[in-house]
């Protein structure tokens, strides 16, 4: 008798589990993971791949997605080892070391991350033993072995998160700072907004009186903000599930406490109850309720103004919408939609391939959307399925209000909808500093939510 | 150039199990029986071909591309004794890079340039490394390269593994213009009780033994010399047995599908004999005390 440690579950295996060819993808591979490191100020990744794999990834996640750019160090600039037959038969750890050799005599950077495409993976590349020799010699350089069979780009991200703080940042046993935070949120370059909403978020926990180790983005200090991780107070996940298994790496490393709050707060409703929460645990309650009420006072100022426009507005406002997007940005708009705008959800979808363990978490989110309203997620990542479900779904008798990609153009216009392009890919966008969270990002929001829908006909 | 086919054929079996000895030998019975003949070593070791060649080691396709991107195949070819064309696809160093993958490289650039043709061969018998264990290793059996697959293995039992093993391989490929199987040649065949696991074995699959080969000194002290028993001891009983299985080879036209053991089979069918051997063994002490 052939006894197993666990027994196999009878049936089809459930939806994160099953896998098959999609069309119109939502998300880069696991090295796309590359604008990770190149979302840190003054880091560049070194790819070492075959040819094409890191222009594939930057140019989806940079250009086809609000055109921000590939940054001071990625994109274009990203050193590859362009892994050809010779490397797979052979091995590529000589061109690999040839690689970074050269990149540390040419290239100026606070910190190097190795990231790895599928050709050094599968033939296995040692990449570790390379790496660990410049680091022997004191060079600023890390490895993550980021192959494209891993995942998508969420899993590379924690991938490059935690070789940056095993290898990078290190052991540390001396005193934690009080009120100092790491903030572990959207997926920078994957999510279009994340400068300009990693920015507000970062303005409203200073806001409550907590000093915040950014990590990613303009508004964050670098590898000092990176070194300094050990030292925080504590680590802030701010999103349905990416940033878990870092802040589970970093309490059992360090033994610092991570506080998990699912919702990035749009609006002031959602914007008051976390910055609540978060104050609570960082014990800092007094100077937050100061903070939030300032801010309230502004943003029902403009809530105030808008209103007039959106109880007058006769022409056909949207009264129903569909979100494809990320588990964050899903989450975050459509609870913004239901609670701020009294919009009701006709679809909810989320796109990133959560892993399988923290889907009920999430569609429990989804079903707390209001007191009032309920709602039912769904997990897809091929765009036919996902339009076969928005086109099924009811919109009353108001334009359909699409928040997705460039992907629901075709649709929008089949549904005569309004679509706001807030998901990967977003090529229609051109996208800075413009943010859709926090206080401000939501009234930004709401700008171009109805001036999109009033220009509609125009 | 002649519009004659070159008959390829693919020699696998368990590592050390006596495939390049083998190989060596058909090669070199068919080059001295007149025919065109070239030896290609599939294996990272690149050692097929070395008794074919005094015992010499000799570049292979492999090294020469770790040179540079780009290699005439002419650079690889070496002849040998009786003329036979040596190859050796070589390989990375062990513990790196992807062997398969190498494998799968050096056959293509032969075909590419097509040496074949050009050098207007009767066969091409290609010596591959022990066990089909990822694609690249099954390439000589995929379309179009081999036609026939032979096996060497003896009656042990992790050799009729790796038989069972390649057996899969031929029945994966086999509707899609894969080589198929010609037969087992048996080898290390010095007891009865040897021949009977290997014929029963062949039963079991569905296929047949082309050939059994003893095991001989002949052979060995051959070897040490650098070269093939036809070579080296043309007139010896071991080296008809070679020039008997190259004739059977070279008149083989039809292979089959083997219909290889599964698992439990595999298991059942080796547990079943391991009981009769220890029969065999009893028998044998009862009759030496008997004595």
């Amino acid at each position: 008798m052939v006894v197993a440690l666990k027994e196999r579950g009878d049936g089809l295996p459930g939806a994160a589990e099953q896998s098959g060819p999609i069309e119109q993808l939502r998300y880069a591979c696991s090295m796309g993971a590359m604008q990770t490191a190149a979302a840190i100020p003054r880091v560049i990744p070194i790819t070492h791949c075959g040819p094409g794999c890191s222009d594939k990834q930057h140019n989806a996640l940079t250009a086809a997605n609000g055109y921000q750019g590939g940054g001071w160090g990625g994109g274009g600039v990203a050193p590859s080892s362009n892994a050809t037959q010779r490397e797979v038969i052979f091995g590529g750890t000589d061109r690999l070391e040839e690689l970074i050799e050269a990149t540390l005599k040419i290239l100026d950077a606070d910190l190097f991350v190795v990231v790895t495409g599928c050709i050094p993976d599968l033939v296995g590349d040692d990449v570790g033993s390379v790496v660990r020799g410049f680091q022997s010699r004191g060079a600023p350089v890390v490895y993550a072995e980021t192959g494209g069979f891993r995942g998508n780009n969420f899993t590379g991200h924690e991938i490059v998160a935690r070789a940056i703080i095993d290898q990078f940042v290190g052991a540390y046993d001396g005193e934690r700072e009080p009120g100092l935070v790491n903030l572990w949120s959207l997926l920078p370059y994957q999510n279009t907004f994340w400068r300009g909403d990693l920015g507000e978020i970062k303005r409203l926990l200073e806001g409550i009186g907590l000093r915040v180790n950014l990590l990613f983005g303009p508004d964050s200090g670098g590898i000092a903000e990176w070194k300094a991780i050990p030292r925080a107070q504590f680590n802030l996940v701010l999103s349905p599930w990416l940033g878990l298994e870092t802040a589970a790496h970093l309490q059992e490393k360090y033994g610092q406490p991570f506080l998990h709050i699912p919702l990035i707060p749009v609006g002031a409703k959602a914007a008051g109850e976390v910055l609540r929460e978060i104050a609570a645990f960082a014990g800092v309650s007094e100077r937050a309720e100061a903070f939030i009420a300032a801010e309230e006072r502004t943003y029902y100022t403009y809530i105030e103004a808008f209103s007039e426009f959106y109880s007058q507005y006769r022409w056909g406002l949207p009264a129903r919408f569909a979100i494809a997007a990320d588990a964050a940005y899903a989450l975050a708009l459509s609870k913004f939609a239901v609670r701020q705008l009294g919009l009701l959800p006709a679809r909810l979808i989320v796109t990133d391939n959560p892993p399988g363990e923290y889907r009920d978490a999430i569609a429990a989110e989804f079903r707390a959307l209001d007191h009032d309203t309920e709602g039912t997620v769904e997990f897809l990542e091929d765009s036919y399925l996902i339009h076969q479900q928005i086109r099924s779904a009811a919109f009353g008798h108001k334009p359909p209000l699409i928040l997705g990609s460039t992907w629901e153009r075709d649709l929008a216009k089949e549904l005569k909808g309004v679509l706001m392009e807030i998901a990967f890919p977003a090529s229609y966008e051109v996208v800075l500093t413009r943010s859709n969270v926090g206080y401000r990002g939501a009234i930004t929001l709401l700008e171009r939510i109805y001036s999109t829908t009033v220009s509609r006909t125009a | 150039m002649s519009a004659k086919k070159t008959k390829q054929i693919a020699i696998y079996g368990k590592g050390g199990i006596g495939k390049s000895t083998t190989t060596s030998n058909i090669s070199a019975a068919l080059a001295d029986a007149g025919y065109k003949v070239m030896q290609f070593g599939c294996d990272p070791k690149a050692d097929s071909t070395n008794t074919l060649r005094g015992g010499e080691y000799i570049p292979s396709v492999l090294d020469l591309l770790s040179e540079k991107r780009r290699v005439d195949a002419h650079e690889a070819i070496f002849l040998g004794f009786g003329g036979i064309y040596c190859v050796e696809a070589g390989g990375p160093a062990p513990g790196v890079g992807c062997a398969g993958r190498g494998i799968i490289t050096a056959v293509e650039l032969l075909k590419q340039q097509r040496i074949f043709e050009e050098l207007d061969l009767d066969y091409v018998i290609y010596d591959v490394l022990g066990d089909v264990v990822c694609g690249g290793f099954a390439v000589p059996i995929r379309e179009g390269i081999a036609e026939h697959v032979f096996t060497v293995s003896s009656a042990d039992f992790m050799a009729i593994y790796a038989a069972n093993n390649l057996f899969k391989g031929i029945e994966k490929y086999s509707n899609s213009g894969g080589a198929l199987l010609g037969g087992i040649i048996a080898n290390s065949m010095n007891t009865d009780f040897h021949r009977e696991i290997i014929d029963d074995f062949a039963a079991r699959t569905k296929t047949q033994i082309v050939q059994y080969v003893p095991r001989s000194l002949t052979v060995t002290q051959a070897e040490l010399q650098g070269k093939t028993t036809i070579e080296a001891a043309p007139d010896s009983a071991q080296a008809d047995v070679y020039r008997a299985l190259a004739k059977r080879i070279a008149e083989h036209t039809d292979s089959k599908v083997p219909t290889a053991l599964n698992p439990k089979e595999l298991r059942e069918w080796s547990a079943g004999w391991a009981d009769q051997l220890i029969e065999i063994e009893r028998a044998s002490e009862r009759a030496r005390v008997a004595a």
